[in-house]
This record gives structure tokens, sequence and C-alpha cells, in this order.
């Protein structure tokens, strides 16, 4: 079945205040290359926008998808996930793992129509801060132009329903 | 830590010095590093990826180096040197001299602001001249120890009195330009050199116009261009012009193989060459790399494999045969003009750049090294080894590892370093010792209200220079459950640990938060103050917001602020939930067994009884020895049988050696410090296992083998060489006879050398005999390019066949006929032979399946065993405990065997050494009433560290058990948990999901 | 002997499926019946709304509520079941998770209205005209509920003290309850913590009885792929089973019938997404290859490809108790590279 954007309920809403639309991001690093390219980044002073927070893990595979779903659900408008590049991750072969579910929570993300593009995968090494850099910038940007997480809207419009009908 | 503690001096801090060391202070002795560098890591450091893996080289050294750095037995000594060495093992006294640094260590906390300011710039050698320091500086980002350090040559201070910036910018006082040299004396048992190389330098290659040529690098210097930290992030450009090269050169064996320059092979280069032209296509698109090459040797685990790849997959162009005779460069777009010659025609090509793959030579201070020391080098000025004892220099009780010996790659250096490290401990094995333990009692904090303090960094001005620290430590005091915040100058400065011991001990803390750096160089720290104040150190969570915050903010000083409070607020909201851990202890059977009784696991099983531990070494044979009893040619002017053989009496003299003949394993089972062999009707407890099973020749089906008399194997020829002269007159090798073929396309490594070594042996018997060798490629590397050399003077004729056609053998009548395409002159060769030698490769043992399952370890798809990792765990397996050495491994020769054995040794010496092991904190941890024993756990595990085990409450019923010996803690398990019965502690999911909340909870 | 206790049962957004269930403890009723009056149970007694109204608060001793919330009557008397009633019951799949019918949360009120009175083949609506919520009839106003966007589950609207999940609970479940309230009624025994489900507290796979190889899988089998094998674990034979992932205490009955399990049952307790879990470990065992650095990830895209449909196959039973909840709209972003 198909339907035509103007059934959709939800759309993203554009910013009406004229002010520009700061994404929230969420960064799952794994401690041993993507933690460590972030802190080269820092130590090499390669300036970014702010609108990441970087959660640290062991692994990338410790990153289960319900954290990822979860921080969709409490209002990120993007969530990346970065490891070790394949071959390289400390515990073997963690990051094998997490691209695989990566992978599948990408597909699952667009049934429930969110763009899948909102959930990064990237392989960053300890050496690799210009990568980092270029990544969240990246990142962030595309982010931007995207608008935000519609679950937000999603949810007002959910809210309201409830307020007129729910007694 | 006690004073009559075993010490052992380790000179050089790259990869071989650091695995040394690493692996002497595991076993309980005392090390002394002594680099004469600001900071360790040498070569290694500056590599951007690694051969055949192309792991990323930091990613993979750095944890390594920190590691070296906070182990309480290991005392660095950076920008230091040995001056004196006097008395005999185990007494040596030795002098030291530590020049001055000019930073005071103990105050430095690395922030960098004195080298901002410092006017001075200078090229850094860590980026081989292409990218610029200051005359303050620490040599890479992630240099360890991250100290400061001034350039006694160049800064204004100490050259000309002017200045003094640094001093007076220091924030933390560090400066001292009246340091001076100070010289100190240590007491050891047992000296390591591991001095590593130095590259060749290109300059004396004339005719290649390296540093006259703007285009023309060397591999050094683009291995720079390579990394993402290299002077242009990891993008391959011209140095003249900026612009993106298409043609690229690869020119091997600069500096190798070569009479005018080193004659020897250095082993290494062919490798590195494939892998950066690999990598240079992956970074560039449309990069066309040409390799220019005699021969590639791609003899080690995988490297046949990647060699193909970069042929076939990569489409790299590989000029085999082909040595570049000189080059021009075109003045106006400064492009390059190769002249070489193929099939005896000269060719000129034109190329963008060129990579000068240059050869690695012995360290520069070697000679001085073997006055101190008293060691002999040898005719090429490396240090002199024997076969037969590769990790012994002349002199007693100094051993060496590493490049220093002969060039080498990685993995046989490290092997190489855990091996020196077996050989030295057994001088001081009776002074093992142990880290000494803080005892201090634990608060119980159990179902306590969290009570959290906060503190936060200004880190000088790195952190309040950019964000408002007050407004931040405001901000904390009003998260629920902080009841206390505090602004510190500089948090990991020893009086501000002191305040925190304070602080807890005031307030009654029982959650500590600190709002600074990065975890992955302070959380140690910070733990350890935790723990002297008696808090667990696992009640601990860090807020990074330097690294990860105001250095990368620095214009957008609100929004760092806004952005470090998020921080914040995430680390106490994790910190609520953390619950102490303890890091439980294991018991260790404190013996080994060695399964395997050749050269390696005789070799093993001896230094492990050197060093006092009893050894079961299981052989399923009935004699021990394996396949080098039956090799009668000699290394070193010794035959191998021979050393074989005394070495099996060796070990039927030592008495904590059990040898058991004829006996299979049957079974195994157990984890790290906990084994249980069994063995026909005994069950063996031990505390590590040895892999040392061996392989076996190839038996021909091809050329007549088995039919006709006239064909035979090397082994063969060698044995009809003891019985009497040949009779005959033309004799044919073979090379690659089951090697590098569809059915095994991986090298044998040793055939080349092997059957030169006979070739040579025919031709000095008799020089009228007619030698042929048929090869694709002459491996003969390192030193062993000797051989090669001399057989070319002894006349043996050296026929080099294409890739995929070997020589064909036929019978006319009674006599064969051999034909082969001859690649140099373009045409087919025509002989009869009265004798053809097959070089047979190495096969692994058909029954590695079975015991590579009892142990739950894994086989290459080649089905020879696979270590855990390729480059920096050459000898031992993910499943901790179990290490393997040998041609079990991969083909290889006795030297090579032999070191690797000794480093086997070691590696299982730093388990059974101890009497307990101690699991990681952060592990994870099965809920049974959750567990229902699904078992989507188990194969997730790369440590084969859970088993779905019987449920003992109800025998019916199944459930999920984690050894805490081998769980690494990554949490991969947990993720995969269907029903959230798995957890990691310290990375649970609620605490996880606390942080979620809290980062995306509205601020304000 | 105690006096006698009333019971009411009610059918939200639901197939009838747990109406039917509840007939399924044959004599047992007739216990039922004689501890139990029935207050309410529009498909077996003729009791009107009205009555319910003007039943006292806390009248009903237990509600059995079946059905998802759809629509501003199954409120409704969700909220007024719970005003009389002193314990709630979510009744089934769909009152606990929204089950089969909150899977309408991957479209919306307005698709679903469209296609159902526009665009089906047998319906004739030149004018497009759709149901209104308030009608004008010869016979006066009309009032019709108002279908809502998203489905929600009982304890959306409610509080809820009791789960029982099952598409339809099975009769073990349902008798196992029974007794718990017999022993309350009849000799005072004390009722279980509120919240409680009525079902075991592990997955189906500490139930199933199928063995286990705890191998790594190579490729996934839709189950009418293969013949498969009743005495080896699903997921051994490439078959997505949802076990390791379900609540326990149907007695796996697809199992017994060969049939992977579709996760009708739920989550355990500590599991906040069930369809994520399941996710998860189903990707965490795809075997991992030898050549797994020259893999993309469009390669490992192409891998997990095999999986069709993961939130039909995932959440079948759960979406609107999932972390997400509900399908939005957005438009793409332009893929760059
Ligand atoms: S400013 Fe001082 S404390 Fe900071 S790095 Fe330089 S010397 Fe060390
Ligand atoms: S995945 Fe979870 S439930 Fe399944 S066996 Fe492992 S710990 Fe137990
Ligand atoms: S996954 Fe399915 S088939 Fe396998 S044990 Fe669990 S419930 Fe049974
Ligand atoms: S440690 Fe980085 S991905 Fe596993």
């Amino acid at each position: 079945m198909k339907m035509t954007s103007t059934q959709h309920e939800t759309q993203a809403a554009t910013a009406a205040t004229g002010e520009q639309f700061e994404p929230k991001i969420i960064a799952f690093c794994c401690n041993w290359c993507s933690y460590a390219g972030a802190d080269l980044a820092g130590v090499s002073r390669l300036q970014m926008p702010t609108n990441f927070l970087v959660l640290r893990a062991m692994c990338s595979a410790r990153v289960d998808p319900e954290h990822v779903l979860r921080a969709f659900s409490k209002g990120a408008d993007g969530v990346m996930v970065l490891g070790c590049h394949p071959a390289d991750c400390h515990y073997i072969g963690g990051n094998y793992r997490t691209r695989r579910r990566i992978a599948l929570l990408k597909m699952l993300l667009e049934q429930y129509g969110l763009d899948p593009e909102r959930l990064k995968l990237e392989w960053v090494s300890a050496s690799e801060g210009v990568k980092f850099q270029n990544t969240v910038t990246d990142f962030v940007e595309m982010i931007r132009e995207m608008g935000p997480n519609p679950l937000i809207e999603a949810e007002k419009q959910h809210k309201a329903e409830r307020a007129k009908y729910g007694h | 830590m006690s004073n009559d503690m075993g010490a052992v001096m380790v000179v050089g801090g790259g990869i071989s010095g650091v695995q040394t060391a690493l692996d002497l202070a595991e076993s309980g002795f005392k090390v002394y590093v002594v680099e004469n560098k600001p900071s360790i890591g040498g070569v290694m450091s500056q590599l951007d990826k690694t051969f055949p893996t192309n792991d990323c080289s930091m990613c993979i050294l750095s944890p390594k180096l920190v590691e070296l750095a906070r182990h309480p037995l290991i005392d660095l000594m950076t920008l230091s040197e040995v001056t004196e060495v006097s008395g005999e093992a185990p007494n040596f006294k030795v002098k030291v001299r530590h020049n001055p640094r000019y930073v005071d260590m103990d105050k430095c906390v690395g922030c960098g602001i004195c080298a901002d300011k410092c006017p001075v710039k200078v090229p850094n050698e860590y980026d081989e001249g292409l990218m610029e320091r200051k005359a303050i500086y620490v040599p890479f980002a992630q240099a360890v120890p991250l100290k400061y350090t001034i350039d006694e040559a160049r800064c204004l201070k100490l050259t000309k009195d002017r200045c003094g910036l640094c001093e007076k910018n220091c924030p933390a006082g560090a400066i001292n330009y009246d340091d001076k040299p100070v010289e100190e004396t240590v007491d050891v048992g047992a000296i390591i050199l591991a001095p590593g190389f130095d590259a060749f330098d290109a300059r004396l290659k004339r005719e290649y116009g390296y540093g006259d040529y703007q285009n023309v690098l060397t591999s050094v210097e683009f291995e720079r261009f390579l990394s993402a930290t290299g002077p242009y992030g990891g993008h391959i450009l011209r140095p003249s012009d900026q612009e993106a090269p298409k043609k690229v050169a690869f020119l091997q064996c600069v500096g190798s193989r070569d009479s005018n320059t080193n004659e020897y092979c250095s082993s290494v280069c062919c490798m590195y060459g494939i892998k950066q032209a690999i990598i240079a296509g992956e970074h560039t698109a449309g990069l066309e790399p040409s390799i220019f090459f005699m021969d590639i040797r791609a003899v080690g685990k995988e490297f046949e494999d990647y060699r193909a790849r970069a042929e076939n997959e990569y489409g790299i162009r590989m000029l085999r045969g082909t040595r570049v005779a000189s080059i021009d460069e075109d003045p106006d777009t400064k492009n390059l003009y190769l002249r070489y010659a193929v099939d005896g025609e000269v060719f000129e090509e034109e190329f963008d750049m060129v990579i000068l793959s240059v050869g690695l030579e012995p360290p520069k201070g070697a000679n001085e090294l073997s006055q101190v020391f008293n060691v002999d080098l040898n005719r090429f000025g490396f240090a002199g080894t024997d076969v037969y004892s590769p990790l012994s220099s002349s002199k007693p009780g100094v051993f060496v590892t590493g490049a220093f010996a002969s060039p080498k790659d990685i993995p046989t250096s490290v092997a190489e370093a855990s091996g020196a490290a077996a050989k030295a401990g057994a001088f001081i094995a009776e002074k093992r010792g142990a880290v000494e333990e803080l005892d201090i009692e634990e608060i119980d904090v159990e179902g306590q209200e969290p009570r959290i303090g906060v503190f936060v960094c200004d880190c000088g001005i790195n952190i309040r220079g950019t964000v408002d620290c007050p407004a931040v430590t405001d901000y904390s005091k009003n998260l629920s459950n902080v009841v206390h915040a505090e602004e510190m100058k500089y948090a990991c400065s020893a009086d501000a640990q002191q305040r925190i011991r304070e602080v807890i001990n005031d307030e009654n803390l029982n959650r500590v938060v600190v709002a600074s750096c990065t975890p992955r160089t302070h959380e140690a720290l910070f733990q350890s103050t935790l723990k002297e104040a008696g808090l667990n150190p696992y009640l601990f969570e860090m807020a990074n917001i330097r690294d990860q915050c105001s250095w990368i903010h620095q214009n957008e000083p609100e929004r760092a602020t806004k952005k470090s409070m998020d921080l914040v607020r995430m680390a106490v909201a994790k910190s609520r939930l953390l619950e102490p851990l303890t890091e439980s202890k294991l018991p260790v059977t404190r013996s080994g067994v060695v399964i395997g009784g050749g050269i390696s696991g005789m070799t093993a099983a001896l230094d492990m009884a050197a060093q006092g531990f009893e050894v079961d070494l299981l052989e399923k044979t009935g004699e021990l020895g394996g396949n080098a009893i039956k090799i009668f040619h000699e290394e070193d002017g010794r035959k191998v049988r021979d050393f074989a053989n005394e070495l099996v009496s060796r070990v039927s003299n030592t008495s904590n050696i059990t040898v058991h003949l004829n006996t299979p394993v049957e079974d195994i089972s157990g984890f790290v410090g906990n084994f249980k062999v069994k063995i026909r009707d005994e069950e063996i407890e031990t505390g590590s296992i040895i892999v040392a099973v061996g392989a076996k020749e190839y038996v021909p089906k091809e050329y007549f083998y088995g039919d006709d008399k006239r064909v035979v194997t090397q082994l063969e020829l060698e044995n009809k060489m003891q019985q009497g002269p040949l009779d005959a007159k033309t004799i044919a090798m073979i090379q690659c006879v089951g090697s590098r073929n569809t059915e095994a396309p991986y090298c044998s490594r040793v055939c080349c050398s092997n059957a030169i070594k006979n070739a040579i042996s025919i031709k000095k018997e008799n020089p009228q005999a007619q030698v042929f060798v048929f090869h694709k490629d002459i491996r003969t590397y390192g030193f062993r390019e000797d051989l090669y050399k001399e057989a070319g003077r002894l006349g043996v004729d050296f026929v080099r066949i294409p890739e995929d056609q070997p020589p064909e053998l036929s019978k006319e009548g009674e006599s064969l006929k051999m034909t082969a395409r001859d690649t140099i002159l373009g045409e087919d060769l025509v002989i009869r032979p009265d004798m053809v030698v097959l070089s047979t490769g190495i096969r692994p043992n058909e029954d590695n399946e079975e015991l590579a399952k009892m142990l739950k370890v894994p086989l290459s798809k080649d089905k020879f065993f696979l270590e855990a990792h390729m480059k920096l765990r050459p000898v031992e397996f993910a499943t901790n405990g179990v290490y393997l050495a040998g041609l079990a491994h991969w083909p290889k020769f006795v030297d090579e065997s032999i070191a690797q054995a000794s480093g086997a040794a070691s590696r299982a010496i730093t388990v059974i050494s101890k009497p307990e092991l101690k699991s990681e904190g952060i592990i994870a941890a099965v809920n049974e009433d959750l567990c229902d024993g699904c078992g989507i756990c188990e194969p997730v595990c790369e440590y084969k560290a859970i088993t779905i085990t019987e449920n003992p409450k109800n025998p019916e019923k199944k459930k999920a058990m984690v050894n805490e010996g081998l769980c690494k803690g990554c949490g991969g398990c947990v993720a995969a948990c269907p029903s959230a019965a798995m957890e990691q502690r310290g990375f649970k999911n609620e605490q996880i999901i606390a942080a979620i909340d809290a980062a995306l909870e509205e601020s304000e | 002997m105690a006096k006698k206790v009333s019971i009411a049962q009610y059918w939200g957004a639901g197939c009838g499926g747990c109406d039917v269930a509840l007939l399924d403890i044959d004599e047992r009723i007739l216990g039922v019946a004689e501890m139990a009056d029935i207050a309410f149970w529009p498909i077996a007694v003729d009791t009107k709304l009205k009555d319910v109204e003007a039943m006292p608060d806390k009248s009903i001793t237990i509600t059995l509520y079946n059905g998802a919330i759809r629509n501003s009557e199954n409120e409704h008397v969700a909220k007024l079941l719970r005003q009389k009633s002193q314990i709630m019951v979510s009744f089934g799949s769909c009152a606990c998770y929204g089950g089969i019918p909150g899977l309408a949360n991957v479209t919306n009120k307005k698709a679903i209205m469209d296609y159902v009175y526009n665009k089906t083949f047998s319906s004739i609506n030149p004018d497009e005209t759709l149901p209104q919520v308030k009608y004008q009839a010869p016979e006066g106003e009309l009032e019709l509920p108002v279908l809502y966007d998203t489905v929600l589950t009982l304890d959306d609207v409610v509080d809820v003290d009791y789960y029982m999940p099952g598409c339809p609970p099975a009769v073990s479940l349902i008798n196992e309850f029974l007794d718990i309230v017999e022993k309350h009624v009849k000799e005072g025994a004390d009722l279980p913590p509120k919240g409680s489900f009525i079902a075991s507290q592990k997955t189906l796979c500490d139930e199933c009885g199928r063995e286990k190889s705890y191998e790594p899988i190579d490729r996934i089998y839709l189950p009418h792929e293969i013949d498969i094998d009743p005495e080896k674990c699903m997921l051994d034979q490439g078959v997505i089973c949802l076990g390791p992932a379900t609540r326990a205490g149907c007695g796996a009955q697809c199992l017994n019938a060969n049939q992977p399990c579709r996760g009708c049952m739920g989550p355990t307790a500590a599991v906040e997404d069930h369809g994520g879990s399941m996710l998860s470990a189903l990707a965490s065992i795809f075997r991992t290859a030898d050549n797994e650095t020259h893999l993309s990830e469009d390669d490992i895209l192409k891998m997990m490809s095999e999986i069709k449909d993961p939130l039909g196959t995932f959440y079948a039973f759960t979406m609107p108790k999932s972390i997400i909840k509900r399908k939005v709209t957005e438009r793409k972003a332009e893929v760059s590279e």
C-alpha cells in the first residue's frame, strides 16, 4: 500500500522560529579505537560542531540495538556507532557482530519510517582524528538537513489526540 | 616490591623491547627499560597499517605502550643510555645516564601550552621531517610517556639564553632549564638488547635521485603520507605540487641485495611495499601503483594470499625480476623517468611519484652497543647469533631480540622478544617476586543512597580557557545525589589526589565523578585514589570535557560549557547506578604441558623447566626429535639432526620434564591456569598448554615420484649424499612442489634455501655437475641471500619459470626429459636430467582439526593453527593460557622455531608464575533467574568464555556460565542476550540507559 | 464458604479468540460459575453497559480485559471497568502488547479509512464518504467511536494489576490464575504482587525440549523451505524462532506443532523491547566470515537482507509496546556516496 505524503500526519516540523535547527546526536564509541580517535581529534585541536555526546563502551559490540532505539525514542536526531576497523577490534570480532546488528537495525528503522541514515556505523581508528572530525561534522550537517527526529513530532500529535479523546 | 627481586635490563623501547619487558614483568621480575628517545614505541608507532591484515598500527600498539608505562614492576627510563656494564650474569652492574629533559616529569601534565607558546619550529623526526614540531615537544600525540621535552640543540633559552616563554607559561611550573644529566647504577641479572634498526639512507643510491627529486620518497616517509596523522592527513599528494599522483612506482630492494650497499635481503620490504601499494590505491582513487622487484618474498603466514590479492583484486602492476637502473626528473613537471630492462629490452617510463622501499640496517649505535655490552656483531653489523641459539649474544646473560639480530618483521620480533624474556628469566628464576597489593579496607556502600562528589578540572587553561568551569561546577551541585562539587586547577596533580581523598572521607562520598580529560589515560589514576580512600575503584566515572569538548569546540565557549554540563549530567546519572566490583581470583596450577616433541616442543619444555616449572611433554610417536631428526644438512656448521639429538638428551636429563611417548591427547578441559589434559589413563592438571605439534613434508604425487628412483625429495637427496658421492651429472631441482598451487596456495618458506644449500654441496663436491633450479621466485630472505649468491658463483643455473606453468617431466625411453619455460630468456628450455630433486612443501598435520577442537582454538584456512593476532600476538591463541610454536603455526626455519618456542614458553610462564590470576572487573555476569540457556551468547564470545551448562538449581534446565578467567569484558554477549540475563559489570543496561536518557534530557 | 465473587470479561480490539479461550477451560467453567457471578460478558450474558455504569465502584472482583485499545469505545469501557473492578487483568497479547491489531501502527488512521472505504475491490464509494463520529439520523444523533491513529495497550490507558499474555492465553495459564483466585476467595490466600505476569518468568527456550548446537548460523530459511527436524532447535536449522526472546508459559505449542515461535507471549520482565532484543540476538549469531575485512557494510546489509521484514518478524505481537511504538514517515535524505 502506497501512501502519499499528504496522508502523513507526522511531518518533520520546520523550525518556525527561524533559528537554525540544532540536532542532538548520540555517538557510541568503543574504548580502543574510535574513542581514542576522538581523543586524538581533541589532542590535535580539530574543531567540530558541539551537537554530539559520546558514550563510551569497551567495544562497539556492547551497543545493544535497544540502546539505539531508546536514544531515538528519547529524542536523539541521529545516532552514531563508531568502532574499530574490521580486523582491528580489540576483542577480535566484536565489530563483526556490531555491523550485522546495525545493518538489521537500519532495515528496521526504515520500516518504522525513520530514515535509516539517521543511524550511522563508521570505523574510526585510534590514529584517525581527522576521520572522527569529518564523520561527526558531516553527520551533524546531514542531520541538520534532514530536520528533527520525526518521532518527537509524532509524540506531540499523539499527546494531542489523547488530550482530545482520551477522556 | 622487595629489593632482592630479580631484575632485567631491556635496552630499547620499540615493539621488541616493550614486549620483552611486559613478559618479564608479568612473570614477576623487575624490569628497567632504557630508551634513548623521549618516548617509546619505535618504528612501529610511525607505521600506518600493517600487513597482511591491514591492521592499524597505532591501534594495536598503543595499549601495550600504556600498559608498560603503568606496570608497577617496570621502570621506564627515557632519554637514557647505558654507559658501562661490569660483572657477569647474573650479577651485572649497569651504569645508566639519564639525559636532561628540562621538564619535570612529575609536574608536567602534558597539556602542551608550552609548545603552543614556543617560537622555534623544528622538523619533526616522527614524521620524517615532513611536519614541524616546536623546540619543546612530544614526538607524537599518543606518545608514552606524555611528557614534554626540550630539544637542547634548538631551544633559544638553552642555546642563547633568550625567550624562556615555556617557563613563563607552564601552569604546572614543570620547566627546569638547569636540568643536568644524572648517572645511576642498577644491578640486573640479565640484559636484553632490543635497539631495533635504522633504515637505509637512500641518498647513497645516487642513481635514484633521492634528496634531489622532490617526488622521490622513501618508504618510511611514504608511511607517514599514508597515515591519518601524517602531513596530508592520509591523502597521497606529490610533495612538488600537492597534486594527487596517478602513476606511482615502488622500487624494491633499495639498499638490499645489492653488492654496492647491503648484500643481505631485508626480509620485510616486499610485503610492506605491497601493503603500501594497496593502501595508497585505497586512499586515492585512480592511483596506479607499479612494483618493480626481483623476487617477491611472501614467505609468511597469509603473505602469498596478500600478494595474490594485490595483483588480482587490487590490480597492482607487478614487474617481476626488474630492477630500475636509474631515474631522471623532468625539471618542469617534476615527473620521473624510470629506466629498466625486461627480457633484455630497455624501457623508459614516466611516473608521477616514486617510492623507494629502503632496506633495514643495523641501528646507528650498534658499534657502541657492542663495545659497552661486549657482544660480537656479524659481518653485516647486526648482532652475532647462532642458528641454534638465535636469541643469545656472544656474551652469556646478554640476549638480543628484534631487528638487531637480523632484519625481520613485527610478529617474528614479538615472538623473539617473548623468547628473550624466557631466556633472561632463567638467570633470576629463584628471585621471582610479585606486585605488592595495597592493603586498605574497603568502605561498604551497599544499600546506601548515592552521595556523589563531582570534581571539575580546569586543566590549567586547557578546559577553563573555553569552558566556564565555575558554571559547570555550580550546575553539578544541583544535580540530584550530588553532595559536593568542586573546581580544581589540575585534577590529576598529586595535591588534587590528596584533596579528593579528603573530600571522600569528609563528605562520606560513595561515588566520584571527575570531569576532566580522557579515561583512557587518567581513569586508572583516579581509581587508585578512590582505592586509597577506601572506596571501591569502580564507583568512579569520568566526563571527558577536555579532549572531547574544550579542545574541539574552542571557538564556541557557550556551547562547550553547555556540552560540559551535559557530559557531567550523563556521568552523574551513570554513577548513581554504579556498583562496587571485585576482581575475582582464580587459582593456578603452576606447571605446563607441551604437546609435540620436536625441536619446538623440546625447546619450550626446556625453557619452562629452566625457570623451575614442572613440564609434561607429550609426543604421539615413539621418539622425540620430530622432523629435525631427518635433516642431515648443516646450519652454522652443525647438522640439524645432531642438534636435535642433543636436545633429546638434555630433555631426558632434566628432572622436571616428564616425557610421555606414544601419547596422543585424548581430551582437554578447563581454562587458563586450570587445564586438565587427558592422556591414556591419566589426567594431567596444568596451568598452560603449548601446541608444538609440528607439520609434515608433502609427499609428491607428481613427476613420477615413487615410480622412478631418479626422482627424489630434497630430504632424500641429503640422505643419499651422506652415503657417498652422487652418481648424477645433470641434476634438476624443482621448487614449489606442493606449494603455491591451488591445493596449497601458500609458500613453504624454507624450500628455496634448503634446495640451494644442497645445490651448493653438490657443486662443491663435483664442480662438473650441472645443477638447475627451476623456481618462480627465489626466497632466500635475510642473511640467507648469501646462499643464493654463493650458488650463483658456483655456477648453479637458476631458471625462473612462470607462476602458473610448472616444468614438465616426461620419459624418452629410459631417459628423463624436462621442459620448462624460462621467463628471463623468454624461451623453452629442454634438459635431460639424471636426477630430479623435488623441493617439497610443508603441510599441516591432518589431526590438527581434532586437537583444535579439544583446545577450542581456530585453524587458518590452510589448516595451520591460527594465533590470536597475526602481528602482536604471534605465539598465543585467543583462548587464554594456550600457546603456539613451530611448524604447527607455519613453515619456518630451525632458528625461527627455536625463538618462537622460547616465546611460547615465556607467554606460558606469565601465567604459571603467578599463584593466582585476577579476572577483569568489568566482565560479563549471568543473572541465573533470567537465563534460560538459550545459548545465543555462546557463539558470540570470541574468547570461548561462555559455556551452556546444566542449571545447578534444576538439572533438567540449562544456563549460561561465564568463565571469569576467560572473559575480557567486551560486552558482545550482553547485547546479544535476548532476555537481558547477561549483563556487563560496569556497563549494565540500566547504567547505559541512564546515561542515554540523561544525555537527551533538556538541560536548563 | 466465602461469598461469591463477580467476574467481567470484555473484548476490545481483538479477534475474539480470547473469549473462546476462556470457554476452552471446559468443565472448569462450572467451578467458575459456582465461585463467581458473571457481572458482564457481552458474548455470553446480556448485560448492557448502562447496567455496569450503575454498579457501585469496585463491585466487580475481577475484570479480564482482552483486546487492544483501538478506539474511544475500547478506552471508555476499559476505564469504566477499571472503576468498577478490584482487579484488572490484561488478558491476552492484544491487551498486553497490542497484539496483531497493534500492527496497524505501521500505518495510520487516514490511510486505513481510505483503504477500507475507497480502495478495496468491493468498495463502491464514488463520493469517498467516510464514517463520521457524529451522524444525524432520522431517529436522532448517532455517535460512533473515534478510531485512534495509534493502537494502545490496556495499561496505556488504565492501571493494570495482572498480565496474562498469549494469543490466546494458554488454558493452563487461565487455570493457574483461576486457582490463585479461588484460593484467594476461598482460603484468603495472598494474591501475587501487582504487575505480575501470569506466565513463566523465563523464555521459551527454557520450556522447549529441542536439542541445540550453540553454533552460529549461516543462513535463514522460511519454515516452508525446509523439512524441519522436530528434534533440533529451529535456529540451528536457520529458521527464525522468537523462542529465546519470548516469555514461556504457552507450553511451546507452536514448537510442538513443528512451527517456530512467533513471539505472542511478549518479552520477559527485564527486556524493554521484544523485537529489538531478538533482532540483536539473531544478528549476533550470524557466522562471521573469513574474509570479513573485505566485506563492505553493503555486503553485510545484503547478508542481513535474508531476514525479510524485520518489523513484522520481530514485532508481530508487540509493536505498540515497543520502544518506538508506531511508524512515522519522513522524507529520505539524499544519500551522498
Ligand atoms: S605547559 Fe608545563 S605542564 Fe603543560 S605540557 Fe608544558 S611543561 Fe607540561
Ligand atoms: S543469551 Fe542470555 S538467556 Fe541465552 S543463554 Fe546466554 S545469558 Fe542465558
Ligand atoms: S530458539 Fe526456538 S527452537 Fe530453539 S530452543 Fe529456543 S524456543 Fe526452542
Ligand atoms: S574494541 Fe573497538 S570495535 Fe571492538
